[in-house]
């Protein structure tokens, strides 16, 4: 009879704690361990949406995931860009770097240009170039 | 008399349209717009080299950990077949990580001769000797950077292939190990028709 009651204990236990520990928002002012401050971000289409603008001509090339993570006092990004045309693209990014008041935290970045080949991924990597720098936008244009 | 001024009328005609075709036009551009006017080596390349570096020196355990550590740059040796001005990315390089605050970069062997030049003039009688900067308090790098740019460039027909190559280390002077290095490759292709 105890152990019945001990294990349903465990169980009830490891699953509420399942449930607390929802994977990406256990951060308040956080999704996916990136900075969010107020904006509702319920899925990664959120985030995706709240981070990525595109300037410039239009890609069919698109950002699908992002995450970031502390590297010291510095915030590393990963953002995943998906070609699902049946063509290679050409598309330029840049990382533009906000500090805590909502201003510039650094000069803007130069244009990088990047090859996505058909049907593909590409996973853009950064760092954030100083630690003022708290929050980010992903730019990208099309170079078609 | 008619046919003189139609002949008149067309030679002006003629001189205005080719003084608007000779006519220059120069324009502002974006300094860190993507540059593919050749594939020779140029400013994106540069740029794309100097960040990717920067940020990746950043997070090396040695800077983000040491307080504030002394580097001096030291040669990038140019490997390739065309002139590049390696200076230029070891001060792109040199600016981004003096900006982000966790460097602290000496005097390199390329302005050690206007750094003692002006020491030496410092030492002299024209100078108050309370406000003169003395002999033998500079400081010494704790490490060095280096490095190469490699390019492999080959051309078939109407297309040609760049590749090029940044490698960049990071020596520890006092014990000689190598405490970071990364690379960043880039690539162009250019075809013709």
């Amino acid at each position: 009879m105890n152990a019945k009651v001990i294990v349903t204990a465990v169980a009830l236990g490891m699953l509420a704690a399942g449930c607390a520990t929802k994977k990406g928002f256990e951060v308040p002012g956080y999704a996916f361990g990136c900075p969010v401050g107020e904006t509702k971000v319920g899925s990664m289409d959120d985030l995706v949406k709240a981070k990525v603008v595109t300037e410039g001509r239009r890609s069919t090339v698109q950002a699908t995931e992002m995450r970031c993570a502390r590297t010291g006092d510095l915030l590393k990004i990963d953002a995943n860009l998906n070609n699902d045309s049946k063509s290679v693209k050409r598309v330029s990014y840049k990382f533009r770097w906000i500090d805590r008041e909502g201003m510039r935290a650094w000069e803007e970045e130069s244009w990088k240009p990047v090859m996505l080949y058909d049907n593909s991924n590409l996973m853009l990597n950064t760092v954030s170039p100083t630690t003022k720098a708290v929050d980010f936008r992903l730019i990208l244009r099309s170079d078609e | 008399m008619n046919a003189t001024r139609s002949l008149a009328l067309a030679a002006a005609l003629a001189a205005a349209a080719l003084a608007g075709g000779c006519a220059e036009k120069t324009r502002y551009g974006d300094a860190r717009g993507v540059e593919t006017l050749t594939n020779q080596f140029g400013s994106t390349d540069l740029q794309m080299m100097a960040e990717s570096m920067a940020r990746s020196m950043n997070q090396a355990p040695i800077i983000a950990s040491a307080n504030l550590p002394v580097v001096t740059v030291q040669e990038v040796r140019n490997k390739t077949s065309e002139y590049i001005d390696t200076r230029a990315i070891t001060d792109s390089i040199r600016s981004e990580l003096q900006k982000g605050g966790k460097v602290r970069f000496a005097v390199d062997a390329a302005g050690m001769s206007q750094q003692t030049e002006e020491l030496k003039r410092q030492q002299s009688e024209l100078y108050a000797k309370e406000q003169a900067a003395e002999m033998g308090r500079m400081v010494g790098a704790q490490y060095r950077l280096e490095g190469n740019i490699v390019s492999i460039v080959k051309q078939v027909k109407e297309t040609k292939d760049v590749y090029y190559k940044l490698n960049l280390q990071l020596w520890n002077i006092r014990n000689g190990l190598l405490e970071w290095s990364d690379e960043k490759e880039i690539r162009k292709t250019t075809t013709r028709g």
